[in-house]
């Protein structure tokens, strides 16, 4: 999942401004793959260790200099831009930081990449929290 | 066709592999006791092991449960011997069912599943017990 441009981007009490993205990833942390004595392919797999992580590109201020560290943990809230016909949608994850960097590009200036581990409550339910507005 | 151990399908609910284990004499080194020669001397001809490998598969966490403890069961003192039947009908007959190794944690997600190694071995006098 990709958000182009969120908005109201909130990480406990911090509002972040001018956020460029949030991109949403899952992969898997362990897998399970498993083959018979039946031939050559795979009889069974699983991903038994999911890790959701949302990475946040935003264009840091110039007097933005209280940062977020790893380890830090509060609640990520969104909202997607409005569109002409599409629904806002608000999006809620308990996450942790996991890392922060900040890099200079040509042409767009400075961006930070804030990398955050979304928690689900009870290991079973869905990390991320999505619904219309 | 379906593995089985006397008769009783027990891994059956995931993927599983048989694998023979190291055959052939079981030497004992002179100097092992107490001698000065690099001679070694046969004992005889080491147990056959086969070893099953696979993972349990359910739907809930007490259909896992149940297939373990359905295995658990088959372990007996004094084992008593079957025929181990793989997938493809290769027989092991006088086989006993020795130990069961569970492997990592239960896994949760689409399915509950387990890891193991099951081990079976052709005893050549699985009654006995030692003493006391």
């Amino acid at each position: 999942m990709l958000i182009l441009n969120p908005d109201r981007v909130r990480f406990g009490d911090i509002a972040w401004h001018d956020v460029l993205s949030i991109a949403a990833e899952a992969a898997p942390e362990r897998a399970v793959v498993e083959w018979s004595d039946l031939g050559p392919h795979a009889a069974f797999a699983d991903v038994p260790e999911v890790r959701t992580t949302l990475k946040v590109s935003r264009s840091p201020q110039a007097d933005d200099l209280a940062s977020v560290k790893p380890g830090q943990r509060g609640v990520l809230e969104f909202f997607t831009s409005p569109g002409a016909d599409a629904r806002r949608v608000r999006i809620e994850a308990d996450c942790i930081i996991e890392r922060t960097s900040c890099q200079f590009i040509t042409g767009k200036g400075a961006v930070q990449t804030i990398t955050l581990i979304a928690l689900s409550p009870d290991g079973a339910a869905d990390p991320l929290t999505i619904e219309p507005v | 066709m379906s593995s089985s151990f006397k008769s009783l399908d027990l891994f059956g609910s995931g993927p599983h592999r048989f694998y023979q284990g190291r055959q052939g004499q079981l030497l004992m080194l002179d100097v092992a006791l107490g001698g000065f020669t690099p001679m070694s001397f046969a004992l005889g001809l080491v147990e056959l092991e086969v070893f099953v490998r696979g993972r349990l598969i359910a739907l809930t966490e007490s259909g896992l449960w149940s297939q373990r403890d359905a295995i658990t069961a088959q372990l007996l003192h004094p084992p008593t011997p079957g025929t181990l039947i793989d997938l493809h009908g290769r027989q092991w007959t006088d086989m006993s069912f020795v130990r069961f190794e569970e492997l990592d944690r239960t896994d949760r997600n689409h399915r509950r599943t387990l890891g193991y190694i099951a081990t079976f071995r052709r005893m050549i006098a699985p009654e006995a017990a030692p003493e006391g």
